[in-house]
Order: structure tokens, then sequence, then C-alpha cells
């Protein structure tokens, strides 16, 4: 939670104080400290005793945390779709009024 | 660029782990990871602060720009916790992870220092895999299911990375609700991460 309150902290700074100029270096920043993580959670990673026999599992578990999300999300929003964009549109063709 | 710059920075971080190298600089990073994330989530909520034009458009589409994301929201999300229930982990994690929806570096970096280094992969490589194969899928489902469809997959990147596709396969409509899907699974990343773990 102290995490949400830091980035609303941060989203009123920019939206009232942060320069717009400073917009580029402020992506700079994000980048930075995204690799700077990145790069500690390999160092942790790698510091494993049986990473290598781990890699395996980390990388079929990840594979479906990928596609089964990606394919609900694709069957929920097609059929919210169809069901309010899509059938609107159609509608709205047949009948401009 | 980016998708490179993160792999280069976790395959380097994974060599030096392995190496048994114990170098002060990376010590000293890697003991302050706490204060480098919330860096990086103020960092991250400048950037949505500074976005001017949101409450316009959202004037202007109304509810129907709602649809799409919480579509991709509502999917990730039960999908995820089906994945925790299928490889035993706790349901928030799985749902923390596939709330990443695509945004690999930062659901990597913060699930891997609010939950620990293994769980800090699978939500990189999973979210990764995401964007990667986003790009193969959005043609198909723009060709067989619909325009509005072939957002899903991008989730948190069709604002960014993805939307070349879109404006390639799809039309106007879509790609302005792409970006518009985009800026708002961004904007919700961060807040499922954090009310889930």
């Amino acid at each position: 939670m102290d995490i949400l309150l830091v980035m609303l902290a941060g989203m009123a700074v920019g939206r009232f104080l942060f320069p717009a100029k400073a917009k580029r270096g402020n992506e700079r920043l994000a980048l930075v400290c995204t690799l700077v993580l990145i790069f500690s959670m390999g160092v942790m990673l790698g510091q494993r005793d049986n990473f290598l026999q781990d890699l395996f599992s980390l990388g079929a578990a990840s594979f479906l945390m990928f596609l089964v999300p990606t394919v609900v999300s694709i069957v929920v929003v097609y059929l919210l779709s169809e069901r309010f964009l899509v059938k609107k549109r159609r509608s709205g063709k047949e009948d401009p009024q | 660029m980016m998708v490179l710059l993160t792999i280069a920075a976790l395959l380097l971080g994974l060599v030096y782990g392995l190496s048994g190298l114990e170098l002060p600089v990376v010590t000293f990073l890697t003991g302050h990871t706490d204060a480098v994330l919330y860096l990086l989530m103020f960092s991250v909520g400048i950037s949505v602060g500074m976005y001017r034009g949101l409450a316009a458009k959202i004037r202007e589409y109304h509810l129907r720009i709602f649809i799409i994301p919480a579509g991709i929201m509502f999917g990730s999300i039960a999908g995820g916790i089906l994945c925790a229930l299928l490889l035993h982990m706790p349901w928030n994690y799985g749902a923390a992870i596939a709330g990443g929806m695509g945004w690999y570096s930062l659901a990597g970096a913060t699930i891997g220092r609010l939950v620990g280094a293994e769980m800090g992969s699978v939500a990189f490589l999973s979210n990764l895999m995401r964007e990667v194969f986003s790009y193969l899928i959005i043609p198909f489902i723009a060709l067989k299911l619909n325009y509005y469809t072939s957002i899903a997959p991008a989730g948190a990147t069709s604002e960014d990375t993805t939307l070349p596709m879109m404006l390639k396969y799809t039309n106007e409509e879509t790609v302005v609700l792409s970006v518009l899907n985009g800026m708002i699974c961004s904007l919700f990343v961060p807040v499922i991460i954090s009310l889930c773990l």
C-alpha cells in the first residue's frame, strides 16, 4: 500500500509542480530504476544454489502465466465488445437516428 | 530497444550472481532496492500526473472506453488466479503477476522486490511473452474475431510497443481506443500489484 501512496504523491507532483521540460529526464530516471531493479533480480536469482535446475520450471510457469490470462482476456473482451461495441455499431448503421 | 535493455540487465545480473563475485557497488545496489522501487513508483506517478488529455477523452468516449480495459483487467486477473491454482501458488501472487498486463519491466521489478526473485522472474518472463506474442496474435484476432478484441492481448502495451500492429491491422477508432486502453491499464498495473500483494 505504501507504494500506492508514493505513486499518488508522484501524480500530485506531476499534475501541479513538475516542469514539462523535465519530462524526458523523468522518463530516463524511470528507465534507470527499472534496469537496476531487474539487474538486482538477476543477481538474486543467480546467487540461488539450484538456479539452473529451477530455470526450466520458471520457464514453464511463466508460459502458463502468459497463456491463460491472455486467452481469458481475449474471450472476455470479445464477449463484451460483441455485446456493447459491435452490436451498437451495427444497429447504428441500420438506424442512424 | 527497451526489451533488449531489460533482457541485458537480467542476463548481466544472472551472470554476476552465478560468478560469485562481490563488488561493493553491486552489493550496495542490491541492498537498497526498496529505495529504488519507491523512486520508480514516484517517477511513474509523475508521468501519469503530467498527462493532461485523459479527462477530455473520457468525456468524448464516455463509458465506452472502459469496456475494453475492464475486460482486459478482469480477464487477466481471473486467468492469473486460475494459473495460481494450477501451479499451487497463492492466488494473490497469480493475480499480481497477470495484473502486469504485459508491462514486464514494472511487473518484474515490483513483484521481484515485494515477493522475491523467483516470482519476479515469472512476472518478468510471462509479461514479456505477452508482449512478444501479441505481435503474432493481433493480426489473427483482427481478422477472425473483431478489431476491438485485438487490443486484449496487448494489455498495457497497447498505447506504445504494440500500437504499430493496431495501426496496420485495425481502423482509426480502434487505434484511439487502443491508446486510451493502454493509458488506463498502465495506470492500474501498479494499483493491482499493490493491492494484491
